[in-house]
């Protein structure tokens, strides 16, 4: 039993005052599928601590992870 | 709370196997299984023991080591790591900001703490049901493979480090730590999965030749 | 007469330890330590099988499990791989697939019908005329197949274990050995592993009639069982290779799940067929076969026999025969030039003929068909892969020891995402490009010289330590020059066939060239339509000749053929190891006791454990009669039931009512302390995804609860919220560690008054308000509720007081029959109070203005979640709409279920979403969605049952209770 929970791709919010019904159909439905790094949520449950990994998919190898709005922090 | 007489979370678990009870911190729990020889027995190759109804009191927030260490309660230095009182009280830092503390049967502090008022904002006390386990033995490194992922024999649980990890399905909380000179496993889980927890490893545990463990092999109480 | 040899050094057998075991019903004796198969084959017993297709007499044919000639079952399992499993004392075997016993198999006809069955004769046979098909795919079903389930087989737990190390060493042969102990040297922890009883490879077997090679294998087992560092694992193989270096060893008692920090793959070669008519013929083994018998098993292969080559192997082979006193008649070298002269002249030393550039032509059968007469030697040309039958010569034998080359055991290295190139000095694929932490070592790195071997083993240690951190000296490996251990085309045609290539699938060589007239000539396809390497060995002994024969046929070199994929597992992983000990944890409320006790029927909900209704000792209530009776109890006088599984949340912080303002569809920010409000939760398209209730028991603190099954869901959302809008909000999770419980019905607030210490009447305690007060003695978290009935008082307490205060409210409420009640009368006395469950009265993609819960969203809000999305929602017309409706009164007949559909002109238009017979109101009730123009009270529409009929209901007002005035109506 895995004690990770997969949380979904990690995408920037439109604005929701400002951008179309397209644009944000788009951010609700659509996700990106092609290869390369991508941003993704992850929970750990045991700790209940949600962090970002940054994958690339093609490698399935995890460049890095970090707590969202802490990229910079070592 | 009047004189209202509690019962372990892991107890109806614990019934088939007919333990002597006894009450501590008003709450009914399992003195022993057999005689003091088979349970040292246990103890030695492979045992289990509910202490559930240690006392206990959880605080979390971002000032809550502000408050703990204003209360003169030393805290561990880095996330995820334990340290001991001299009172023998258990103070263990969950993460960065959230602490979960134990009692030995005769102290008072998370009693106290409880008690306590608290007047700050970022200090929020943590209502807790835990499910409380001490296993020890040679056997250990066999029952850990079966339960859990991580690999317990390296560095995980040295320096006073604990570890928030699976054990058989069940988000737990574990440390190793020396009691009346044998070096023991603590596991916590949520009350609520005790009795699961308690079968489950009790099962594994009698399949390679251990066997349960009463509080009073830790704790002489009378 | 026995084919045992006197004792040999090193055997691994127990010549102490003799028992017997029947085989096909005859009695036989064996040592501990034989294989099945080598205790039948020292018994002279030489056919251990029946071939799958054309059933034709089988022998040993690699004895390493690299084929399925010698599969048996024992009565209770089946497919047990005679080969490699040990006997035992007592055990009754026979081969699977045979119709009557191996020797008698009544279905070795087939094999003459062999020309009218070539590859891919099922897809062109037997489906005209159509109505006898049935009867061919019944017969073809019974004749081709190998063992029969037995679904009587014995539960036996397999538990499977986790182990980390630094370096998993696939393979414990010379080089894998050496690498472990290199390794280990490095201060690494390393795990060792081979599918062998006993570690060291080819160097417990292939002497070539040399003592020194024992010597070697002595010295290396030795530092590596004395080393702490080295954990060796024998009888186990590493079933396949999985990302992050996780790979399970599976041994005969369960899985051991290995994740190492690097992998040193050993595992070396297959050795490969060389392809003549009846190479299949009891008696007709690989060379390192007979190896294998003679030295591990100290048992002759046969008495007199002929080697036939294309390589060096050969005649290492013929050595090791002389060297207990087999005759061997001659070596036939398929190489225009043969071996170099010191190799040969080692065996023309012993008396044995060398015929360069020959090959066997055919064997001859003996008149049974299941034994070698002699083989038939002619002169052969390399580059046509033709004989000459006209320069026959017959050699008298009872077998043939047969090599060509070899093929890499390399799936692990595939599977890791190995890129590797053909290399034709050594005529073999090897790696080209590992990926990072995976290593390879040896043989099936293309390393063959046991020096050089040595050398690679310690190579690929210290590349793996230096990948661990440290900086050791890497070391050079090279290569000596020598003949190449594979041949480029190691094949003999034949105007007659029986040329095999794959044995576990009667594959012959005219079956390729077919496959290729037919157009499957791409690698792919040509496995598939011949079904080369599909058998159970899966192309270990078979894929390399099929790839050369492809080659050929193109004219293409070997690498532009390719590979076809090699998955896990290894070897066939029986599924009780894959099963192993599954963990199911279950979550138990602090009443849960008392609920056994009095005849809870206990159902899982979730991970929890909760009484789907009560049947007390000694009544004999039906299911549904109990549910009946405990909702009545609720609308006559009171019930109570355990809600301890509801998602319980504190939120703390100066941010808390702002944070709970964007996380759910409600407003919070004016909510005065000791109120409550629903707690709608959304997802960012609009779907609702909880309704729970959310109090204010501070300015800065809330408790909010939510629906048992979204307890873990929405925790988690909320905390990834809370860290993606960076807000100072704490959460604590209490779902276990608060009881809870609802007392409902007209006489619930007379009973809960008896031991609160709080004001409850009307003013005190109104709809939706919350207290804190002392229940039993215990502090205790109240609030007025109606979710089951109009007057109802949830009480939370902290879990180790829950039992105290059910068992209390229980005794206060015995003389005004309190009843406890299930989640079963819990799902109907919410629908008779029109109240609708999410998640089963919605789906994935109802949103609020469809479940008549507009009144919940506040959408002039700045923001909450699911907003933008209900705002283009809101412009479009509904898809349909949830009701509440009724059954005509005094309908009998097949009750509609959930799910079926509402059903108008033909077209759907909705579907019921639950239903129930209400006693109470003597209707039946329930919720479905309808089409928006359906939906307005009294409408009429039609619901299609299981069996077709169509049953009429009517949309109502909710609650339900209006019903009881209209009664008769």
């Amino acid at each position: 039993m895995s004690e990770f929970t997969y949380g979904g791709e990690y995408r920037d919010m439109p604005d929701p005052d400002t951008c179309t019904d397209k644009e944000w159909a788009a951010y609700v439905h659509y996700r990106n599928g092609a290869p390369g790094l991508k941003k993704e949520w992850w929970y750990h449950g045991p700790s209940g601590t949600w962090f970002i990994a940054e994958r690339d998919t093609m490698t399935d190898k995890i460049s890095r992870t970090y707590i969202a709005g802490q990229e910079e922090a070592k | 709370m009047q004189d209202v007489v509690l019962k372990s979370p892991v107890a109806f678990a614990q019934a088939s196997k007919k333990p002597v009870n006894g009450q501590v911190n008003g709450m009914e729990i399992a003195l022993s299984f057999a005689d003091a020889s088979v349970e040292a027995a246990h103890s030695e190759t492979l045992g289990i023991c509910d202490v559930s109804n240690l006392s206990r009191f959880g605080v979390k927030g971002p000032h809550a080591a502000d408050w703990l260490t204003a209360s003169n309660i030393t805290l561990p230095a880095g996330t995820n790591r334990w340290t001991k009182l001299d009172s023998g009280s258990l103070v263990m830092r969950l993460g960065n900001t959230e602490f979960l503390l134990e009692d030995q049967p005769e102290n008072g502090l998370c009693q106290t703490l409880s008690e306590a008022n608290v007047n700050e904002s970022g200090v929020h006390k943590v209502i807790r049901n835990d499910a409380a386990f001490i296993v020890s033995g040679e056997l250990t490194p066999a029952l850990f493979s079966e339960v859990c992922a991580i690999d317990l024999n390296g560095d995980a649980l040295e320096d006073n480090r604990l570890v928030m990890t699976v054990i058989a399905g069940v988000s737990a909380t574990m440390l190793k730590q020396e009691l009346n000179g044998q070096s023991v496993y603590r596991i916590w889980c949520d009350g609520t999965y005790g009795p699961y927890m308690w079968k489950t490893l009790l099962g594994i545990i009698e399949e390679l030749g251990g066997g349960p463990v009463g509080f009073n092999f830790y704790y002489k109480i009378n | 007469m026995t084919g045992r040899i006197a004792k040999k050094r090193g055997e691994w057998i127990n010549r102490d330890k003799p028992l017997t075991f029947e085989y096909e019903g005859q009695v036989v004796n064996g040592y501990e330590g034989d294989t099945i198969s080598s205790a039948l084959w020292a018994a002279g017993i030489r056919v251990l099988g029946r071939s799958f297709k054309y059933h034709r007499a089988r022998g040993l044919l690699s004895f390493a499990n690299h084929d399925v000639n010698a599969l048996m079952t024992d009565g209770e399992d089946t497919n047990i791989r005679a080969d490699v499993w040990p006997v035992s004392q007592g055990m009754a075997l026979s081969a699977v697939n045979t119709d009557g016993g191996v020797v008698k198999d009544r279905n070795k006809y087939i094999d003459k019908l062999s020309p009218f069955l070539p590859v891919g004769f099922y897809y062109k046979t037997f489906y005209k005329p159509k109505s006898l098909f049935p009867f061919w795919e019944d017969k073809i079903r019974k004749a081709a197949g190998l063992g029969k389930v037995n679904f009587n087989y014995p539960r036996i737990l397999k538990p499977k274990r986790y182990a980390h190390c630094d370096v998993l060493i696939v393979g414990a042969g010379a080089s894998g050995l050496s690498a472990a102990v290199a390794a280990a040297k490095q201060g690494l922890n390393v795990i060792l592993v081979d599918e062998n009883k006993q570690a060291g490879g080819s160097l417990t077997y292939d002497f070539a009639g040399d003592q020194t090679t024992a010597d070697t294998l002595n010295n290396l087992l030795d530092e590596v069982t004395s080393n702490a560092n080295i954990r060796l694992i024998t009888g186990a193989y590493a079933g396949g290779y999985y990302t992050d270096h996780l790979v399970p060893i599976v041994g005969v008692d369960g899985i051991t799940k290995v994740r190492a920090k690097t992998v040193i793959v050993a595992s070396g070669v297959f050795e490969q067929p060389p392809v003549f008519r009846y190479n299949d013929l009891p008696g007709v083994m690989l060379g390192s076969a007979t190896q294998r018998l003679i030295n591990r098993y100290a048992v002759k292969p046969f008495q007199k026999g002929v080697v036939v080559t294309a390589n060096d192997h050969g005649y290492r082979t013929a050595l090791d025969m002389a060297a207990v006193g087999i005759e061997v008649v001659a070596v036939i070298d398929m190489r225009r030039d043969g071996a170099k002269r010191d190799l040969a002249e080692k065996v023309t030393e012993k008396g044995i003929a060398v015929h360069k550039g020959s090959c066997i032509y055919e064997v001859v059968p003996a008149s049974n068909k299941m034994a070698v007469k002699e083989v038939v030697v002619c002169h052969y040309n390399e580059d046509t892969a033709e004989a000459d039958p006209r320069s026959a010569v017959r050699l008298s034998c009872d077998g043939v020891a047969m090599s060509a080359g070899w093929a890499p055991a390399a799936a692990l290295l595939y599977q890791a995402g190995t890129k590797m190139r053909f290399d034709y000095d050594v005529q073999q694929f090897v790696p080209d490009q590992l990926p990072e932490g995976v290593f390879a070592a040896g043989k099936v790195n293309g390393v063959f010289d046991l020096k050089a071997r040595l050398l690679d083993g310690q190579r690929a240690a210290v590349e793996a330590s230096n990948y661990l951190g440290n900086a050791s000296e890497l070391i050079t490996v090279t290569n000596p020059e020598m003949a190449s251990p594979s041949h480029p085309y190691p094949i003999v045609n034949h105007p007659k066939g029986k040329n095999f290539v794959d044995f576990d699938e009667d594959i012959q060589v005219k079956d390729f060239i077919n496959a290729a007239k037919e157009g499957f000539d791409n690698i792919e396809l040509m496995k598939r339509f011949t079904t080369v390497g599909m058998g159970p060995s899966q192309g270990k002994h078979s894929n390399m000749n099929a790839i050369r024969i492809l080659a050929r046929i193109r004219q293409l070199p070997v690498e532009k053929i390719g590979t076809t994929t090699a998955r896990p597992f290894f070897h066939p992983t029986p599924i009780g190891h894959l099963g192993g000990r599954s963990f199911h944890p279950h979550r138990y409320t602090a009443m849960h006791q008392w609920h056994v006790d009095n005849g809870g029927v206990m159902m899982e909900a979730g991970v929890w454990m909760r009484p789907a209704y009560y049947v007390p000792a000694g009544s004999h209530l039906s299911a549904s009669d109990a549910v009946q009776e405990e909702a009545m109890a609720v609308r006559q006088s009171v019930g109570m039931i355990d809600g301890s599984t509801l998602g319980k949340i504190e939120v703390f912080g100066q941010d808390a009512a702002a944070f709970l303002e964007r996380f759910y569809t409600g407003k919070f920010a004016g909510q005065k302390v000791g109120g409550s409000r629903i707690a709608m939760l959304l997802d960012e398209a609009g779907v609702m995804v909880d309704d729970g209730v959310a109090v204010r028991m501070a300015e800065d603190k809330f408790y909010v609860s939510t629906n048992s099954s979204n307890a873990a869901t929405v925790y988690r959302e909320m905390q990834r919220n809370i860290q993606l809008w960076g807000m100072q909000v704490t959460l604590v999770n209490l779902t276990g560690a608060m009881a809870a419980m609802t007392v409902a019905g007209p006489a619930s607030r007379s009973v809960v008054e008896t031991l609160i210490d709080i004001d409850v009447s009307a003013q005190g305690l109104p709809d939706g308000a919350y207290k804190e007060g002392q229940v039993a003695g215990i502090d205790a978290r109240v609030m007025r509720v109606s979710f089951v009935s109009d007057l109802a008082f949830e009480i939370h307490v902290p879990y180790k007081a829950g039992m105290h205060v059910w068992q209390a409210l229980m005794a206060a409420g015995k003389q005004v029959g309190i009843r406890a009640f299930g989640t079963d009368a819990q799902r109907l006395l919410r629908l008779e109070m029109g109240h609708h469950l999410v998640s089963h009265d919605t789906d994935g993609l109802t949103n609020p203005f469809e479940a008549h819960s507009e009144s919940l969203v506040a959408m002039d809000k700045d923001f909450f979640i699911g907003q933008r999305s209900l705002k283009i929602i809101e412009k479009k017309p509904l898809n349909k709409k949830l009701v509440t409706f009724v059954l005509d009164n005094g309908f009998t007949g097949e009750l509609p279920k959930e799910c079926n559909l509402v059903i108008e002109n033909g077209d759907i238009k909705g579907r019921v979403t639950s239903i129930s017979h209400s006693n109470y109101l003597n209707r039946i009730i329930g919720f479905a969605f309808v089409s928006p123009e359906q939906s307005k009270s009294g409408s009429r529409f039609q619901v299609r049952t299981d069996s077709g009929a169509m049953v009429p209901a009517t949309v109502t007002q909710a609650p339900f209770f209006h019903l009881l005035e209209s009664k008769g109506a």
